[in-house]
């Protein structure tokens, strides 16, 4: 039931995030058009796809069993209006509008049945624009929101800078190192250059294991002409 | 559960039935008891049986319904009967799904759970779809060919003559439409089910005294879950009842089990 326990923290966080936004209007007008509609999502990293589906103003999250989607031949038994399926990574950048015929085209999203609908669900995610701030103040006052904004700013502002510093550290770091860096050829030259050194050494050791052996032979037969 | 326990628990079935009586948790009463006590178990917990629910079930009971909605399969337009709905848990939603061309009847044998679902739907604002009969499963005062989905949580274990409603089930569902049996069942492995037993019978009865003020209505109920068919006796049942493509999930280690089953 994990599929299940993700759905209802979806529903319940999805919707919280629309009664806060702050577009109610281009929302309201989005609302209407969707009534009754559902927008099946295939994510890779999912077993089962989720619907979405909205009711009375509200998205209701559910899962489709297995066996079902096995059984599914067409949109309609599936008994959605559209059917999208990608990845979670290509699922977030949808939120940008304009991205959708490009990530098509890019083969990371498969649309079936109505693509305006797709289009509809991605420009209410486009038009969340939550208001933290006030919402906070509503909960613990306005000057501890504006004290905990500050820190936030603060903290983000450090974030940044130091995300900044370590990407320019890494880029010069990068392009100073690469031209000490050994490249493939080099490396292959190398390798066949010690190659070559084994080779030479074996070649070297069994000489000099030949020569001891003469030599050794040399001596028996000196010591043999002496004692006759 | 082996075959010899289940054609055990269905010749305890066959022998309640023939000599008129049947069980009330670990008792044996008579059949035209059965439904009177229970329904003064109901009425005792109905103010309390959502807070009993989270409480026992530490929230899982939603997970389990939600599983139930999901597997339904329920569609814009759907006609759904929520049998032994009580409190309406998986009316709310049903009503949701099925939207304004569609309809879910909330029935329940219990005047007083069924007051506390319609009231809290209507505090929710559900109210255009949802209609509530007081109904008992063995005779549904319904047509033929009528249903989409019925589902029953929680609510067979307490019916007198389980295969008396399995039929009446059967008979008010449109063909191709489908049954969900939500109920406790056998958990699958030992240790799990003495851990459950001991839960059961030593923790939820002080729970249902401290909270719903009510430890014999609890006791009750830990008493009916042992006394309810299992995995494949159910599933036998319904085959019998008339019920095709018949099967079963277990929920939670088997402490719930789901079962479905098509009239075609």
């Amino acid at each position: 039931m994990p599929q299940q326990a993700l759905c209802g923290a979806l529903e319940v966080v999805i919707n919280k995030a629309l009664s806060l936004n702050s577009s109610q209007e281009k929302r309201s007008q989005l609302w209407l058009q969707l009534e009754g509609k559902r927008l099946s999502v295939e994510l890779a990293e999912f077993n089962a796809p989720f619907v979405i589906a909205v009711s009375d103003g509200k998205v209701l999250v559910s899962s489709l069993e297995l066996a079902e989607q096995d059984n599914a031949e067409s949109l309609s038994q599936l008994g959605s209006d559209c059917h999208i399926k990608t990845s979670l990574q290509t699922l977030w950048q949808l939120k940008n509008e304009q991205q959708l015929t490009e990530l098509i085209k890019q083969e990371k999203l498969d649309v079936q049945g109505d693509l305006k609908l797709a289009q509809q669900f991605a420009s209410i995610a486009e038009s969340i624009n939550i208001d933290w701030q006030s919402e906070l103040a509503k909960h613990i006052g306005d000057v501890p929101t504006f004290k905990l904004g500050q820190l936030l700013e603060n903290i983000s502002g450090k974030l940044n800078f130091a995300k900044q510093q370590v990407t320019s550290d890494a880029s010069e770091w990068l392009i100073h190192e690469q031209k000490l860096v050994v490249t493939e050829y080099e490396l292959a030259n190398f390798n066949q250059g010690v190659k070559q050194v084994v080779n030479e050494l074996e070649a070297l050791e069994q000489r000099i294991a030949t020569l001891a052996q003469k030599s050794k032979a040399t001596k028996a037969d000196l010591k043999t002409a002496t004692t006759e | 559960m082996s075959e010899q326990t289940n054609a055990d628990q269905s010749a305890t079935e066959n022998q309640h039935n023939q000599d008129n009586t049947t069980h009330f948790g670990y008792k044996t009463v008579e059949s035209s008891e059965k439904a009177s006590m229970v329904a003064d178990v109901f009425h005792s917990v109905a103010k309390q049986y959502d807070i009993m629910n989270d409480l026992m079930s530490f929230g899982i009971h939603r997970l389990w319904k939600r599983f139930t909605i999901d597997a339904s399969g329920v569609r814009p337009g759907n006609k759904v009967l929520d049998l032994a709905g009580g409190t309406g848990d998986l009316t709310a939603k049903f009503s949701q799904l099925v939207g304004r061309d569609g309809k879910v009847i909330l029935a329940d044998i219990n005047s007083s759970m069924l007051n506390v679902g319609r009231d809290k739907l209507r505090d929710r604002g559900l109210v255009q779809n949802i209609e509530y009969v007081q109904a008992n499963a063995e005779a549904l005062p319904f047509e033929e060919n009528t249903f989409d989905v019925v589902t029953i949580a929680f609510g067979l274990r307490n019916v007198t003559d389980k295969d008396k409603a399995l039929r009446s089930i059967y008979s008010v569902l449109k063909p191709g439409g489908r049954l969900l049996v939500l109920e406790f069942s056998k958990p699958e492995h030992e240790l799990l089910n003495k851990a459950y037993d001991f839960y059961s019978f030593n923790i939820l009865p002080k729970m249902g005294d401290l909270v719903a003020k009510d430890g014999d209505s609890y006791q009750y109920l830990a008493e009916s879950i042992r006394m309810h068919p299992d995995q494949e006796t159910l599933k036998d049942m319904m085959n019998n009842a008339g019920f095709e493509q018949t099967n079963y999930k277990n929920l939670t280690g088997g402490i719930v089990a789901l079962h479905k089953g098509y009239k075609f």
